[in-house]
């Protein structure tokens, strides 16, 4: 049982899939009920996960069996495992994905066009999400990373707003080709990679500890890192690295790939709005810490300025792009790019408090961002209405809205006490030493980024004065009526968030255990590819 | 081959031969059945049924006389080669005949002359079959000519205008880009003096002549070969042919002779390159068309508002990921492109399956897809799956077959340094995003516009089961490869 929790955790959605797919389509109760169950199940696990974790023995809860082993005469043994387990990356990412599937699921309680297709949809994106944060073999981590596109595509599609048919394939486009970087160099590290538990045979393996190891690598290959493989201006690895990185920069999504995100928010419904932003985007700083950083040290630590320069430019570009947004969604949308600028910038300096920063900034961004989209939400349902102009004083209104609302910008422009501050301090801190411990990223980034926190103030004091302060009074067709203050459903989706928020802000440290071992490992297994690559070139 | 040939030695190579001929016999003697029977009696069902049963029992007889020895089998004087390679093309081919024959009978539009039309459509097996296994350029062309000469009659049985503007305008084409392909064997065999290019001979002479004709004869070859499969740019009758035929013809035409071509092609440059001896470089030749037929292919096709010329631009594309396969050169991406092309053929029956189903419902273009997927949704979220089969994303056996050919791409270009293999693979995988965007337009319309499509049929249609059948084929395929895989690995290349 004990090491069959990730998989529960994992196939839990699938099979209440699989019953609801026996359901007639009238019966629009049963979908919201099965998948409700679903999520506590799943939630349930998720806590027995926790109580069983230990935060210093890395990756846990391992199950390893086999998928796919495919002889192939003299070209060797193609094997793809079922290879899940957690460690102190992979553990938040899982805990987020469960509790904000869960609130999902009761924010999408008043959706009731075609409520078949869309539980059915939400729960395999539910599994497929859950996959790809605890898959530790490539070829499962890329089946769930694409599994993904699809139901996210008609969840869009399907359920969106006016412009949604653009707007999803404009998504499921940008992202497939994301993927297909990926997939190139996918490829390349299983051909290049041997696997040493069956010595004797050549095996090439899609377990990603195994492409850690620069040991695996069979000598000769394109990738190998002893032996440099030149194309065009960079080395083989460089360029398998900028793959990886563009892949997940385009999920993440960092400037000048982000171009998709605020079309594909202000067209979803707010429950999958929600998934976007405090899931989906996950995935790209996840990707670049589990696959890009680890696999290619040296190449990361090569274009770690660079990194770290996009992610200032996120920051600040994404900051601009929301204080000059007139739709609140397209507004969180922005300042989600510029939230995960901080994100890259805590990676690129490779310090165990920029990582742990960057991974604690996921985290924090996940529930906030979760809670932003939310009550855009509660808005655009009664209003039908997201424009930003067309509001004043709603505090009169609807008064605990707003102090949700105040929450909810205060902690994501990262004010002490709320968890978006703890994340973007150690990213602070990381990229500051950075520049004296291992002279990856200049200290004037990190001078700059702090701007980012001006702006965010801005951006966000600014729409709480034009739409919550003042004197009552809203444009368009409709009248004062419509804006009732939140009710108890609404309530139960925000206040869990909140509360994270908080807590997550004032006590951060049993958190920041579980990542801190993480982060201090990649640090350190980073810096040192650097030195065993300079003594042998 | 020198001293006399006496007439008991003649009857024994041909008894010999005709023992490891028998599914060709069986064709063969099914298209005289058929004639025979059409004079006497009427009705599809009954020439479905005979063309189900020939069909079944060549499978059969290739299955049993599976060739399980090194060394291929040389027929009737060198003219054919029996070896596994040609023997799992055929399984191939007779699979699609046989799906073929039920789209045929279930398909309403095809109401006249059963008996010539399932006799033909046997004949172009039969041509497929010999093609595949020809080490002859007489036989090459004959094999050849015995696909198109059907083909060409096959496009024009919708009986109307349009279908015979098609047919007329395949012909044309066909027959010059036949007269092309003869004028480069003729060539070769000035240069060379020897017909059978499987020989060591036939290498050796390859190897010495340096003659720049010899090239240029070769590539007028090869144009034949191009034009069978479709590829780029030989590729602009396939919409217009696509288009004008009916569906049961237009899937089996996707296949049967795009693969026959693909197998003949394979035999034929994999001599030409004489494993990296050929002074000209026919992997680049490859290469560059492969990465026209994926980037014509994909970018038409994007235009296109008929579900059929939208196919037709797709197998261009497919074309392109068969050769890429192909231009890797190796034995294994030989094997992938194996793989490849039965996981293609199993997908786009699917595909075409459904598209006859709806094309019987009254749905002719694009647009009209509107709204079909909340009245018929089984056929809409096979087609679906289908279609995402043909991009190639998980979870199907499209992503795997695609993973295999960038795999040996990979491999090869890591053993040659060649960047143009490199620069194959970033075609390959961009256009597979390219692609996304037109195979997306069937679910697209179905699922997310409304539309007053208003049939609605039952679940239990024997289309379904089929359909059901080949997703659960292309599902299993994904998830454990090894069931195809390991059957296909135990070919051998000894061409």
């Amino acid at each position: 049982m004990q090491n069959l929790l990730l998989s529960f955790l994992l196939f839990t959605p699938l099979v209440a899939a699989s019953i609801a797919l026996f359901i007639p389509p009238g019966a629009a109760k049963g979908f919201r009920y099965i998948t409700l169950t679903s999520n506590i199940i799943q939630l349930a696990l998720l806590l027995m996960v926790i109580i069983g974790y230990h935060s210093r023995d890395g990756i846990q809860f391992i199950e390893k069996k086999s998928w796919i082993t495919l002889d192939l005469g003299p070209w060797g043994v193609l094997q793809a495992e079922y290879f899940v387990g957690v460690d102190g990356l992979s553990l938040p990412m899982v805990i987020l994905s469960v509790v904000i599937m869960l609130i999902t699921t009761i924010s999408s309680w008043t959706i009731d066009k075609n409520v078949k297709g869309y539980f059915l949809l939400l729960l395999i994106l539910n599994s497929a999400i859950i996959g790809s944060f605890i898959a530790l073999d490539f070829l499962l981590f890329y089946l769930c990373f694409e599994f993904m596109l699809l139901p996210m595509f008609f969840l869009i599609a399907i359920w969106g707003g006016p412009r949604r048919e653009y707007a999803s394939i404009k998504f499921f486009l940008y992202t497939l080709l994301g993927s297909i970087f990926i997939l190139i160099v996918m490829i390349g590290l299983y051909i290049s990679v041997h696997s040493p538990e069956s010595p004797g045979r050549l095996v090439h393996s899609f377990n990603m500890l195994h492409m850690k190891d620069e040991s695996n690598f069979i000598s000769g290959t394109i990738l190998d890192p002893h032996n440099v493989w030149n194309i065009g201006p960079f080395a083989a690895r460089q360029w398998a690295f900028l793959l990886l990185f563009i892949g997940f920069a385009i999920k993440l999504p960092m400037v000048p790939f982000h171009t998709w995100l605020p079309d594909a928010h202000v067209e979803a419904p707010t429950p999958i709005s929600v998934v976007l932003a405090a899931l989906l985007l996950k995935l790209g700083g996840y990707g670049l810490l589990r696959i890009a950083y680890p696999i290619f040290p040296e190449a990361a630590l090569y274009f770690g300025w660079f990194v770290g320069l996009m992610g200032v430019i996120s920051i600040i570009y994404g900051g601009l792009n929301a204080m000059a947004s007139h739709d609140l969604k397209r507004l969180i949308a922005y300042s989600s790019v510029s939230h995960m600028g901080f994100v890259l910038l805590g990676i690129a300096s490779v310090t165990a408090e920029g990582i742990a920063g960057g991974v604690y900034q996921l985290f924090s961004h996940g529930i906030l961002s979760g809670m932003l989209f939310l009550l855009a939400g509660v808005l655009y349902d009664r209003t039908h209405d997201r424009n930003i102009d067309n509001y004043s004083g709603l505090y009169r209104k609807m008064p605990s809205y707003t102090s949700m609302i105040i929450i909810a910008f205060f902690a994501s422009m990262g004010l002490p006490g709320f968890s978006g501050f703890i994340a973007e301090i150690m990213v602070f801190l990381g990229a500051f030493k950075s520049g004296s411990i291992n002279g990856i990223l200049h200290e004037s980034l990190a001078i700059i980024s702090t701007s980012g926190l001006i702006i965010a103030a801005t951006y966000y004091l600014w729409t709480l004065q034009r739409m919550f302060f003042g004197p009552f009074h809203i444009k368009g067709n409709h009248t004062g009526e419509v804006l009732v203050d939140l009710d108890r459903r609404e309530y139960l989706m925000l206040l869990p968030l909140a509360a994270a928020a908080i807590v997550f802000g004032i006590y951060p440290q049993p958190m920041i255990s579980v990542i801190d071992p993480f982060a201090s490992d990649l640090a350190q297994f980073i810096m040192n590819a650097r030195q065993s690559i300079t003594i042998n070139p | 081959m020198s001293g006399e040939i006496t007439l008991p030695d003649t009857i024994e190579v041909i008894t010999e031969s005709a023992a490891q001929f028998v599914p060709e016999l069986i064709l063969t003697s099914g298209i005289l059945v058929l004639i025979c029977v059409g004079l006497l009696r009427r009705g599809k069902s009954l020439f479905s049924i005979l063309s189900a049963i020939v069909f079944t029992a060549s499978l059969t007889t290739i299955l049993i006389h599976w060739p399980t020895d090194e060394v291929p089998r040389l027929l009737f004087f060198d003219m054919l080669k029996a070896d596994s390679f040609s023997s799992y093309l055929k399984i191939i081919f007779d699979v699609s005949g046989l799906l073929t024959v039920w789209m045929s009978w279930s398909n309403h539009k095809l109401s006249q002359r059963h008996s010539e039309y399932f006799a033909i459509l046997m004949a172009v097996v039969l041509g497929a079959h010999l093609l595949v296994m020809s080490v002859n350029f007489a036989m090459v062309f004959i094999s050849l000519e015995l696909i198109s000469i059907g083909s060409y009659v096959l496009v024009g049985f919708a009986f109307s205008k349009k279908a015979s503007e098609g047919s007329l305008k395949y012909f044309l084409f066909g027959s010059v880009s036949s007269a092309i392909m003869l004028y480069g064997m003729t060539m070769i065999y000035g240069l060379t003096g020897m017909m059978n290019f499987s020989t060591i001979d036939f290498a050796m002479q390859l190897i010495n002549t340096r003659s720049s004709l010899l090239f240029i004869a070769a590539l007028m070859t090869l144009g034949g070969f191009f034009f069978k499969v479709a590829a780029t740019p030989f590729h602009p009758w396939a919409p217009d042919v696509y288009e004008a035929a009916p569906m049961p013809v237009v899937a089996f035409f996707s296949v049967v002779p795009k693969l026959a071509g693909i197998g003949i092609l394979t035999r034929f440059i994999l001599v030409l390159g004489v494993s990296g001896h050929s002074s000209y470089d026919w992997q680049t030749l490859i290469s560059i068309v492969a990465m026209l037929s994926l980037t014509v292919g994909n970018f038409s096709a994007l235009w296109q508002k008929n579900p059929k010329r939208l196919m037709a631009y797709s197998s261009i594309a497919q074309t392109g990921f068969l050769l890429t396969a192909l231009s890797s050169f190796m034995d294994q991406g030989v094997q992938f492109m194996l793989f490849y092309a039965s996981v293609y053929a199993l997908v786009n029956f699917l595909v075409f399956i459904y598209l006859q189903y709806f094309e019987s419902q009254g749905i002719h273009s694009l647009e009209s897809f509107s709204g079909v997927g909340k009245t018929t949704l089984i056929p809409s979220v096979f087609i679906l799956i289908g279609l995402i089969a043909l991009t190639g994303l998980p979870p199907t056996a499209g992503f795997t077959s695609k993973l295999f050919v960038f795999s040996s791409l990979w491999e090869s270009y890591q053993a040659s340094g060649k960047s143009i293999l490199l620069w194959l693979m970033v075609f390959g995988l961009l256009n597979t995003v390219i692609s996304l965007f037109y195979y997306l337009r069937i679910p697209y319309f179905a699922f997310i516009k409304h539309g007053t499509f208003q049939v609605k049929t039952d679940f239990l249609r024997f289309e379904n089961l089929l359909g059901l059948l080949l997703v659960l084929a292309i599902l299993i395929l994904f998830f454990n490869p090894g069931l195809l895989m390991g059957w296909i690995n135990k070919i051998n290349f000894v061409l």
